[in-house]
């Protein structure tokens, strides 16, 4: 299968250049991970010495100059599903693999685009400048991933017929495979791609295993794993300000329920409930907190939401005082079975939540509110109470 | 997808409660209050307690409060609190 990979470097650092053209004119490092754990995500280019991955004390003890940026991946992701959006224009086999990197399946589209550089020239159309993409085409997600990994900026390279001569002299360090595969090969004292191709099959399997089989056939520029497309799905998307930092769960559930109210207010009417959905935080430093929760049985109600929202915040406590917290309802899904009250009295408490809701739309905004109580330990009076709208 | 409107996001729904409430003060030389306006002018026969709350100091919006439980010449209690960032006082139940 014939596929385009665009590679975009440094991509959380563009992101952040987008939002702030200031970061562009001098040195940066943008850490991600929480508590001591943090490692580089990305960094200026030039910085020399830092890498990808590496612990932030190292990098900062090789650029100390640098300025320390916390990384924002949702943001950076949501510029990055823009970026995909614009790209299925182009195909519609569309993978965003990892920030920064995408494949493309092209196969079929010489109907559209009957030679590459039209191809290419219509994919750069949909790519923001900024991001200076390199291209690379070629038979299978890792010769495509090299080409453009070799390929100028804002340039493009294909590899067609054999690569193995543009292969041989690349170095083991770019396979994709696990970090100990690459360290043995090196023990080995087998440093390029093309040391690996002139070797028999058999001793790499029985040093390798299975991955000594993957291994052989990407050093041939051989690469079978099959394009993952996006999938298109409804997400609903929520998020909020509190008032003030807090580390009180009671202060984030309560957001959190504002936030369930509205889905479930609109999937309620189609019978459905929510199946999946991913909870973010993010602190006062800008440090982000986030799981995906996963219902064996769609939930229906707000109790059951919560509660298991609340299980999880427990269970995986947060990096800081919150100040920003959202949900993303990524899956939603019919219960298989459900019984409803055969008495009229029980849905009471229904039908005067529903004639609130009729009030709040009339008026545009909440009328009917009630006391929660969110920092009672609270030193700061006006912290421990909120009015909340009532039935959400 | 559902669209990102472009509104700022904010808690304009919820609301505090038990909100700190500007109140005039008469002070002494060293601080304490002599008198308060509620609207009427009282005087503050004696200061029952007084305490400090100093939090969120790392924010830009630090909060710094010298509380007062105060007992008026009617009788009746009221708690003021002199806000020591912008240097005015409020009343408010503790």
């Amino acid at each position: 299968m014939r596929i385009l990979c665009v590679l975009l470097p440094h991509f959380p650092l563009k992101c952040e250049i987008l939002r702030n053209p200031e970061i562009g004119t001098h040195p940066a490092v943008i850490s991600c991970g929480a508590g001591s754990r943090k490692l580089v995500l990305d960094y200026s280019p030039g910085l020399d010495g830092l890498q990808t991955d590496m612990p932030l004390q190292q990098a900062l003890a090789r650029q100390g100059k640098a300025e320390l940026i916390q990384a924002d991946v949702p943001y950076y992701w949501s510029v990055f599903n823009q970026i995909l959006d614009g790209l299925e224009t182009r195909s519609p086999l569309v993978e965003g693999d990892k920030l920064g990197i995408t494949y493309l399946g092209i196969d079929g589209l010489q109907l559209i685009y009957p030679d590459d550089d039209r191809l290419l020239k219509g994919v750069k159309e949909v790519l923001p400048e900024i991001f200076v993409p390199q291209i690379g085409i070629a038979e299978g997600k890792f010769p495509a991933y090299l080409a453009a990994g070799y390929s100028p900026p804002n340039g493009s390279k294909t590899l067609t017929g054999d690569i193995s001569t543009f292969l041989s002299s690349l170095p083991c360090d770019i396979l994709p495979v696990s970090m100990k595969s690459k360290s043995r090969l090196r023990d080995f004292g087998i440093n390029t791609l093309g040391q690996l191709a002139a070797m028999p099959e058999g001793p790499l399997q029985s040093q390798f295993g299975p991955e000594g089989r993957r291994i052989q056939e990407l050093a041939g520029g051989n690469d079978d794993t099959p394009l993952y497309p996006r999938l298109w799905e409804e997400v609903i998307e929520g998020s909020t300000t509190l008032p003030s930092v807090t580390v009180s769960l009671e202060t984030m559930l309560v957001a959190m329920e504002g936030l369930l109210s509205p889905v479930f207010a609109r999937i309620a009417l189609k019978g459905l409930g929510i199946s999946s959905l991913t909870l973010w935080t993010r602190t006062w430093d800008s440090e982000h907190w986030e799981r995906k929760i996963q219902f064996k049985e769609p939930v229906m109600d707000m109790q059951a939401a919560v509660s298991r929202i609340r299980r999880v915040m427990e269970n995986f406590p947060q990096p800081g005082p919150v100040e920003e917290l959202g949900l993303g309802v990524t899956r939603l899904g019919y219960p298989r079975g459900r019984q409803k009250s055969l008495f009229r009295e029980v849905r009471g408490k229904d039908n005067l939540l529903e004639d609130i809701h009729q009030l709040e739309l009339r008026q545009g905004n909440p009328q009917v509110f009630k006391i929660k109580e969110v920092e009672p330990w609270s030193r700061i009076p006006e912290r421990r109470y909120v009015l909340a709208p009532t039935g959400r | 997808m559902v669209q990102d409107t472009g509104k700022t996001l904010r808690a304009g729904t919820y609301r505090s409660v038990n909100l700190p409430e500007t109140v005039e003060v008469e002070e002494d030389a060293s601080g304490l209050p002599l008198a308060v306006k509620t609207p009427r002018r009282q005087a503050v026969a004696s200061v029952e307690e007084r305490w400090r709350i100093d939090d969120e100091w790392w924010r830009r919006e630090p909060v710094s409060r010298l509380y007062y439980s105060v007992c008026l010449a009617s009788g009746h209690r009221l708690v003021l609190y002199k806000d020591l960032i912008d240097n005015c006082w409020y009343k408010q139940s503790y």
